[in-house]
């Protein structure tokens, strides 16, 4: 490891979690006006942190008060670890060769299972369903998530998230492949607001039903922790979603043949800007326009529908690759 | 010497992650101490959330282990139904199951050969 990539490894999750707050404020500000409210300010969010961290830290009577007080830390550090995976725009990712598609995937559930954890050791009935329902739906929608990381496994045969970004997916394969991966998209996008508890997915946390689920017992400095990793990870799967169905550079785009810090900095915003379509798209459009599903509806729909539909997608891949 | 494991098309370095798991769990819990540690331990303020119902006394709350899934059978209870249906208890039909599947698994596995 050379210093340059033990200092992008600390820089960039940090930088991941200014964006992943300041892309919650924009998701908040913009829901907001797709139902005729002005919306907080963009910087809410890093006033809401702050006031969490001012507010006191109750520790539930029955709570396992360790593990309770762990699994926000460990929440927040795991989500941040996977921001060390993903190549953000024309850079590499701070660990290229150290990890790949799959290590992501599995710290995509670390996280939420440090939080059906945290929710478990509540000592809450509220938080143990949500806590259960948070794992239902884990186990729901792994499987399609799976299905998509195997399809381009099958394409580029490799599962480096490197490989994959250095070259667009539409222009490797045939038609029908990509008729395939675009199914893929279609599935990973509803996947999206599920594996980030928002609506019409949000059934772990469902406050008018079940008062916050998994989070119904924290507060204060715990709940900021949570907060903080939820706008991470937030962010974290959008880039995602843009490395995988949307590397295309805008250099290659419109020819331009920038070098150095304009090619950086031009590049680094033009992907920052796709990563907020894709948030816009997968999140905030999504949880604005839709209420509710029941837990065994989004198992339903998970198990059958998504299911089908990636694994329509990655035969056709089979076929046509 | 190198601790990057290999599967062939994956690889992953565990130390590596959980090193800077550590890493950043340390300033997970910087921000941790940054916060307002203070509450009311021997107030309500620490009794569960109930909705406004009073918590009965543990010798009297009787939970049963199924109750510990209820959560899970709830949610899943389309799976869980067909699963009940076909777990008659009856060894035979086990049997068969167990060879169906894995007959099946075998014409996957090795049926092109």
């Amino acid at each position: 490891m050379t210093p340059e990539t033990i200092f992008y490894s600390v820089a960039f999750p940090l930088l991941g979690v200014f964006l992943g707050l300041v892309y919650k404020g924009i998701d908040r500000r913009i829901s907001a006006r797709l139902t005729s409210r002005i919306g907080p300010p963009i910087r809410q969010p890093f006033w809401d942190v702050g006031k969490l961290l001012l507010k006191e830290t109750i520790v539930p009577k029955n709570a396992i008060a360790w593990l309770f007080n762990a699994m926000p830390i460990l929440a927040f550090a795991s989500s941040l670890t996977l921001l060390l995976y993903i190549p953000f725009g024309v850079l590499k990712a701070p660990l290229e060769g150290y990890g790949d598609l799959v290590v992501i995937l599995y710290l995509l559930t670390l996280q939420s299972l440090a939080m059906a954890i945290g929710g478990f050791a509540s000592g809450s009935p509220f938080s143990s369903v949500g806590a259960q329902r948070e794992m239902v739906l884990m186990m729901s929608y792994e499987m399609p998530l799976a299905t998509v990381i195997v399809g381009f496994a099958l394409i580029y045969r490799s599962f480096s998230l490197t490989t994959i970004a250095s070259t667009p997916v539409w222009s490797i394969v045939s038609p029908l492949a990509a008729f395939g991966v675009l199914l893929l998209f279609v599935a990973l996008l509803t996947v999206t607001p599920a594996e980030l508890a928002k609506l019409p997915f949000d059934i772990a946390e469902a406050e008018t039903e079940i008062a916050e689920g998994m989070l119904a017992e924290y507060s204060g400095r715990n709940l900021a922790l949570f907060y903080l990793s939820d706008a991470v990870r937030g962010f974290a799967m959008a880039a995602i979603e843009v490395v995988l169905f949307f590397p295309f550079t805008l250099s290659s785009i419109l020819g331009l043949s920038l070098t150095g810090f304009a090619l950086y900095a031009v590049e680094a915003l033009w992907f920052l800007l796709k990563v907020l379509i894709i948030y816009l798209l997968a999140v905030t459009l999504v949880r604005t326009s839709f209420g509710r599903f029941k837990i065994d509806q989004a198992s339903r729909i998970f198990w059958v529908h998504v299911n089908l539909v990636a694994l329509l997608g990655l035969a056709l891949i089979w076929v046509g690759v | 010497m190198s601790f990057t494991l290999l599967s062939g098309s994956g690889f992953w370095n565990p130390l590596l992650w959980l090193a800077l798991l550590v890493f950043f769990a340390l300033i997970g819990y910087i921000i941790y101490s940054r916060g307002n540690p203070s509450y009311k331990p021997n107030t309500d303020q620490v009794m569960p959330f109930l909705s406004g119902n009073v918590e009965p006394s543990k010798e009297k709350v009787q939970v049963k282990a199924g109750d510990i899934y209820w959560g899970f059978v709830e949610a899943l209870k389309g799976y869980y139904k067909v699963l009940t249906a076909i777990h008659t208890g009856d060894m035979r039909d086990y049997i068969l199951w167990y060879l169906g599947v894995g007959s099946i698994i075998l014409f996957l596995l090795v049926g092109g050969a």
